[in-house]
């Protein structure tokens, strides 16, 4: 009886995915995402996707949600008018940023700078000082603070954030100024700094608290339209967001912390792609999603690497996120050789949806990724069951253009547009993987999103990264991320020490209070103590080092053996990522706990691998050109494609939202779960 | 340099699309040479605020990617020993490489990059070390008279010979210097940021072929040569152009400095002469500059100002002829000190603008805050222990073609601030108020940006010293657009008295409870701003970044207790000031440089600096040099060595 939903809702569409526990069964739907309140979206797709599978919709116990409500505020502007609350002296701290200008020398010329989510204007200062171990300095004066904030309030802005300096180790104002707020205006949202992000860098926890009052006031319209919409709908299921670090959260927290979903998005897809590559065997994968203006990379092993910060534009925000890199490359990119160097670009500008590539027809002229594509023969003209028909002849007009302008011939600027746009995507991925100090051939390639599949195979002939993994329906990738998310939620607090000055019963029993948090929440939660687990993890650097790196510890451990071997475990760490160690002390910055509150995984369709021969899923040949000559490629039908069948390349399989091509000298298999895996001919 | 097999560039075709991969992979590497940096030094100064250049050379030495142009050519000519694969170099004295670092407290790491046994190249890098011994903490005395007096001096050696370390290197260098695990640190990670150069440059050759390689790196200095004899042409004027500008003082009363560039093409050949340029200062102000370096200033400045997608490389340096007096404050005698040149090297480019801007006005910008202001405290605290800050501040950035300048920001390409928690953390230090000064920007269509005002409390006894300048002469405006305000330090002890610092000092004692008020120049206005937006005016007020009194006597935007514009008396004012203004100048310097040095006692509280006097040895040098090379023909790059320090 019991259903749950993911449901992604991403730029173009809302995909949805239900699962019934018991029998394992599940149903997909997919339809048009509605900008002016995406809830109406995921409204629509949950009653036609209960009516599909005949479900009650009393019957749905849970929801688990991705969503770019977050992230859209922040890209668009849109978000709410927010107050900010300053220690005396720091009114200026959002304007002055980190003083950065771009590179290199003179790049301060072209810098634009745009306005931060709280304007001068509405930001306020109160008399108080904390020092940077948490001591007073000055008393907060909370007379003076109460006017402050009224005369604030009263000036109607939206949503209000307060940020001290030296909150992070001690948040006793910030938490008084709050309960002054609150008399003043319980309905206001309120945002504290040592709430959202309690560590040290001013800058960087008040513009993280500042983005979370700034998406605020929408998120909670958001959710309470859906909770509205979806109780009109008599569906009584616990709704939770999925996190930017791929964890889910429930409503509430979503409500008051928002920021922690801004990358929710991304996340979904690499959730859902590092549950299909595990049971695949696999459990050491990049993603590659690759869609038509950008591209998302990331990796995994096990479990996604988490990042303590993601830069949203020019914001760095401090939130723990998936370590998604994005790159402005995708289908849509336009080609172009610039005047006065003659050099053959790719992107970042998109021709985006509309008008699109010229291929689509639609008005667009320039020579797109989509267009190379075509006419170097990977997509072809009349997709399978597709209701588009690519227009070939315009596709060849618009890249005739980069022809000219090179001097390159028409097939030969097709493939070097590809070979380009691949080579920004590796540089990405190289981001991600070698220049983190890991070996990109230890990792199988997860091809997926629009255009990945078309593209996978080439970045893993130049990555080494084998087999690619293109999963069953890769445009659906999201909503199954949603899907198989686990709870999480993660508690720190700033802990600045060298490993001789720890005493190791402070710092156990810190994070022993830490990990009580997280379980405290996963059990008001209502997850059985069975299902839960807390991780903890410091931050750790050489003194006086300026970024630090995340350790995985076990309390245990240090209750018996102390903190000693820590600081080998840095080293060895630090020697793999930047190839040498130091005899400096190593000190901890932050202690943290996660909770992590399992959820059933969900099981897809399997089948025992039979026989190799794919010829009853062929249906054609096309010529592909490659290495500058053409030649035949075989197209296969994916539906008709069963476990254990070889396609030998080169071979183009075709499926309703996806292409996938398999390139020569490689043979792609179905495996028992219906991932194609495409390896390097023996 | 005899023994080395230095690998010939082939004059192979590089398809396009193969030299777009292979200006990508390069220019990631440039940046990936900088994260691997600052996640593993340790100095505020690298790891914080980015004081740290990285290049990749060609076979030759010419940067190919990079942001602060080659000195690798010079330093081979005069390289005399072996050079192997697993070698590292190490050097820090600007006078025994043409001036490719400034001041001792560089560490220039060259590693030479080989593929099977061929010099392909260099990946290079250097970053500012917070101390490297000498009289004072920092290693930069604002009294210094020579190079002896500031600190260490490494001439090149090989940090690594064949992969092994050379200790003795090391034992030396941080026997001589206040922090030393902090520059253990710091040049483990400046040799790691090239090492990742390396590493990657070898990798495109695997995948490419060393001579595709090659042949693409040629490929892309010949595409800058290219763009740049463009830009020249379009953008150079055929009549010499000058502009001049001034240095305040040498920190020992001396001053201001005069820099002075002229300017002009013949054909594709540009030229830039210095001529006229002061003698070298006594202080420590002098500003060697390397000519190469010289060169990329010029192509960067020229390509953020016409075009800012072309990449940057040496391949435009012959299209640029340069002319700079020895014995002048660009080109000093050895030894003179060197310590504080980021005064002339800002200046540099306040001049090169200037100069430019007689052509295209329109695309240039103001002045800015015009130097890297420092503050350097140290002492023993509580325990015992030393402790030694050093920290960069801002300013105004000019207002410019695209925008306002903007307030309290790096001039500086990538630096950043050290977050006041990041201080309080590990300095006995406190920061009452980090902010931008009201009205400090001057005026204009586009502001000029804000200065900054620092307020720093001493938790312990110690000294500090002070870096800074545009205190006497305030940046200027351009095209109607008003100078910027002045900058100036404050120390107003725990007994309430209030002193003036000199923008330059040392050794001023501290007690604790002793404050003091830190505060930058603005920068200049862009364009007249009797034409600026009233609402962009009125949304500086309600900031609080200009005044209601600026408003008025400078934009005419007369607002209202409420800060609504009062558009009938606005426009009343504006026609007023523009009649009693007459015609914008091009350039608006404020008050006559007699009239600053004059007034400066009064203005500033403290004392004019005294009209500078030649050094008297360093003009001697420069005349037996003349003499000797009028009787031995042209030197060679090693007879110019041994005159330089002979």
């Amino acid at each position: 009886m019991a259903y749950r939903i993911g449901v992604d809702v991403g730029g173009t569409f809302t995909d949805l995915m239900l699962f019934h526990e018991e029998t394992e069964r599940y149903w997909r739907h997919k339809t048009p995402s509605t900008p002016h309140d995406p809830s109406e979206a995921v409204i629509n797709g949950i009653a036609r996707i209960c009516e599909e599978a005949s479900v009650d919709s009393q019957n749905i116990a849970q929801i688990m949600h991705g969503t770019t409500v977050a992230t859209n505020v922040i890209l668009e502007g849109k978000g709410a008018r927010v107050g900010l609350v300053t220690t005396t002296g720091f009114k200026q701290i959002l304007h002055l940023a980190r003083s950065q200008t771009p590179g290199p020398l003179a790049g301060w010329m072209i810098m634009i700078k745009p306005d931060p989510p709280a304007s001068l204007a509405d930001t306020r200062e109160v008399g108080e000082r904390m020092n940077a171990q948490g001591e007073v300095v000055h008393e907060l004066d909370e007379v003076a603070a109460e006017a402050t904030m009224r005369s604030l309030i009263e000036t109607g802005i939206e949503s209000l954030t307060i940020s001290l300096i030296n909150s992070f180790a001690n948040a006793d104002h910030e938490k008084r100024l709050k309960a002054i707020v609150t008399k003043i205006n319980p309905n206001l949202p309120v945002t504290i700094s040592s709430d959202v992000l309690p560590e040290f860098r001013e800058y960087e926890r008040t513009l993280t608290a500042a983005m979370n009052a700034y998406v605020r006031p929408k998120v909670e319209h958001y959710m309470t339209n859906l909770d509205n919409q979806l109780k009109a709908q008599n569906v009584n299921a616990d709704v939770s967001i999925l996190r930017s670090d791929a964890g889910l959260m429930t409503v509430d927290t979503a409500r008051q912390n928002p920021v922690y979903a801004i990358m929710s998005g991304p996340s979904g897809g690499v959730a859902g792609a590092l549950h299909l590559a595990i049971r695949a065997g696999y459990p050491n994968i990049l993603t590659f999603d690759m869609g038509g203006t950008s591209t998302d990379v990331a990796l995994c092993m096990g479990e996604p690497t988490i990042a303590r910060e993601t830069v949203l534009g020019y914001f760095p925000v401090k939130v723990p996120s998936v370590d998604v890199r994005s790159v402005g490359a995708g289908g849509g990119s336009i080609a172009h050789v610039p005047e006065l160097t003659k050099a053959l670009r790719v992107g970042p500008q998109s021709a985006g949806a509309v008008p699109g590539p010229a291929c689509y027809s639609k008005g667009g002229e320039e020579p797109t990724v989509t267009d190379a594509n075509v006419v170097c023969g990977y997509l072809p003209p009349k997709l399978l069951g597709g209701e588009m028909q690519l227009d070939v002849e315009k596709a060849r007009a618009s890249v005739q253009k980069i022809a000219d302008a090179t001097g390159l011939g028409l097939e030969q600027a097709a493939e070097g547009i590809l070979k380009i746009v691949n080579e920004n995507m590796f540089g990405a991925l190289r981001l991600v993987s070698v220049q983190k100090g890991f070996d990109p051939r230890e990792f199988a390639l997860m091809a997926f999103g629009g255009a990945g599949p078309l593209h996978g195979n080439a970045l893993a002939e130049l990555m080494g990264s084998y087999p690619v993994i293109v999963p069953p329906a890769p445009g659906l990738l999201c909503a199954l991320g949603d899907l198989s998310a686990d709870f999480r939620d993660e508690f720190a607090q700033t802990y600045i020490r060298t490993i001789d000055q720890i005493d190791r019963q402070e710092l156990t029993s810190m994070l022993k209070a830490l990990g009580k948090e997280a379980s405290d929440i996963l059990t008001a939660e209502q997850i059985p103590a069975e299902r839960q687990e807390v991780q903890y993890s410091l931050d750790v650097r050489y003194y006086r080092q300026g970024y630090e790196i995340p350790l995985r510890v076990e309390v245990d451990e240090f209750e018996q053996n102390g903190v000693h071997r820590l600081a080998e475990r840095f080293s060895q760490l630090h020697e793999r990522l930047y190839g040498f160690q130091l005899d400096s002390a190593v000190e901890v910055v932050n202690v943290r706990a996660v909770g992590i509150g399992k959820v059933t995984k969900i099981e897809l369709p399997e089948a025992e691998p039979g026989s190799p021969d794919p010829s009853a899923a062929h249906y054609g040949e096309q010529q592909i050109y490659r290495h500058g000559e053409w030649m035949p490629a075989q197209l296969y039908d994916r539906a008709k494609l069963q476990p254990g069948h070889q396609i030998e390349g080169p071979a183009i399989v075709t499926e309703l939202d996806s292409t996938t091509v398999v390139l020569p000298h490689h043979t792609a298999t179905v495996d028992r779960y219906y991932n194609l895996l495409i390896n390097k001919s023996k | 340099m005899a023994d080395v097999k230095i690998a010939t560039i082939p004059s192979v075709e590089i398809d396009p699309v193969t030299l777009d991969i292979i200006e990508n992979a390069l220019k990631n590497t440039r940046f990936e040479m900088d994260a691997v940096l600052y996640r593993t030094a340790m100095s505020p100064v690298i790891r914080e605020q980015h004081d740290q250049f990285p290049m990749i050379t060609d076979p030759h030495g010419r940067m190919v990617v990079g942001q602060f142009g080659s000195y690798v050519a010079g330093l081979m000519e005069s390289w005399d020993q072996s050079l192997e694969p697993g070698d590292v170099l190490l050097l820090s004295d600007p006078y025994l490489c043409g001036g490719a670092i400034s001041h001792v407290n560089d560490l220039l790491v060259l590693l030479p990059i080989f593929y099977h046994d061929e010099l392909i190249g260099w990946a290079s890098m250097f970053g500012h070390a917070q101390d490297v011994g000498g009289p004072l903490p920092g290693s930069l005395p604002t009294d210094a008279t020579t190079i002896f007096g500031e600190g260490l001096r490494l001439p090149p050696v090989k940090l690594y010979e064949r992969g092994q370390i050379n200790r003795a290197v090391i034992d030396i260098m941080l026997n001589n210097v206040r922090q030393p695990e902090m520059n253990r640190a710091d040049l483990m990670a400046i040799v790691a940021s090239c090492r990742t150069a390396e590493k990657r440059v070898i990798e495109l050759c695997d995948r490419f072929g060393k001579d595709t390689y090659l042949g693409a790196c040629q490929a892309l200095l010949d595409r800058t040569h290219r763009a740049m004899q463009q830009l020249i042409l379009q953008n150079l004027p055929e009549e010499p152009q000058f502009f001049e500008d001034y240095i305040d003082d040498d920190g020992l009363g001396n001053g201001p400095y005069k820099m002075k560039l002229t300017i002009y093409r013949k054909g594709d050949q540009a030229y830039f002469d210095w001529t006229g340029t002061d003698p070298q200062a006594l202080g420590p102000i002098n500003f060697y500059l390397n000519e190469g370096m010289f060169k990329m200033f010029i192509g960067v400045y020229l390509i953020m100002v016409f075009d800012p997608q072309i990449l940057f490389n040496d391949g435009f340096y012959p299209l640029l002829n340069v002319t700079m007096p020895k014995g002048s404050l660009i080109q000093p005698e050895f030894p003179a000190a060197l310590g504080c040149r980021t005064h002339a090297l800002t200046r540099l480019f306040d001049v090169l603008g200037g100069a430019l801007a007689k052509r295209a006005p329109e695309f240039t910008t103001a002045a800015g805050y015009g130097t890297s202001p420092y503050l350097l405290y140290s002492g023993y605290d509580k325990e015992g222990e030393f402790f030694y800050l050093m920290e960069i501040t801002y300013g105004g950035i000019p207002g410019r073609p695209i925008g306002d300048g903007m307030d309290g920001h790096s001039w500086w390409p990538l630096f950043t601030n050290i977050p006041t928690e990041y201080l309080e953390s590990y300095y006995p230090i406190r920061i009452d108020a980090y902010s931008s000064i009201m009205d400090s920007g001057g005026a204009g269509f586009h502001r000029g940006g804000n200065g900054i005002e620092k307020v720093y409390t001493f938790l312990e006894p110690g000294e500090i010293s002070i870096h800074d300048d545009r205190w006497l002469t305030p940046p200027w405006g351009i095209l109607g657009g008003t100078p910027g305000m002045r900058s100036q330090k404050l120390l107003r002890r725990a007994d309430g008295t209030e002193e003036v610092l000199p923008s330059k000092c040392d050794r001023i004692v501290i007690e604790p409870g002793d404050q003091l008020v830190y505060q930058t120049a603005g920068g200049g206005g862009w364009k007249d701003p009797l034409t600026r937006p009233t609402e962009l005016v009125q949304r500086d007020v309600q900031y609080g970044l200009v005044s209601r009194e600026k408003a008025i006597q400078d934009y005419g935007v007369v607002l209202t207790e409420s800060l609504e514009v009062d558009a009938a008396a606005t426009e009343t004012k504006r026609a007023e000031i523009a009649t009693a203004r007459g015609q914008v100048k091009d350039f608006d310097f404020g008050p006559s440089l007699e009239e600053l040095v004059a007034t400066a006692q009064e203005q500033t509280g403290l004392p004019a600096p005294q009209k500078p006097q030649p050094v008297k040895w360093a003009v001697a040098k420069t005349q037996r040099r003349a003499q000797l090379e009028a009787t031995n023909g042209n030197g060679s790059g090693k007879k110019e060595k041994v005159a330089t320090h002979g």
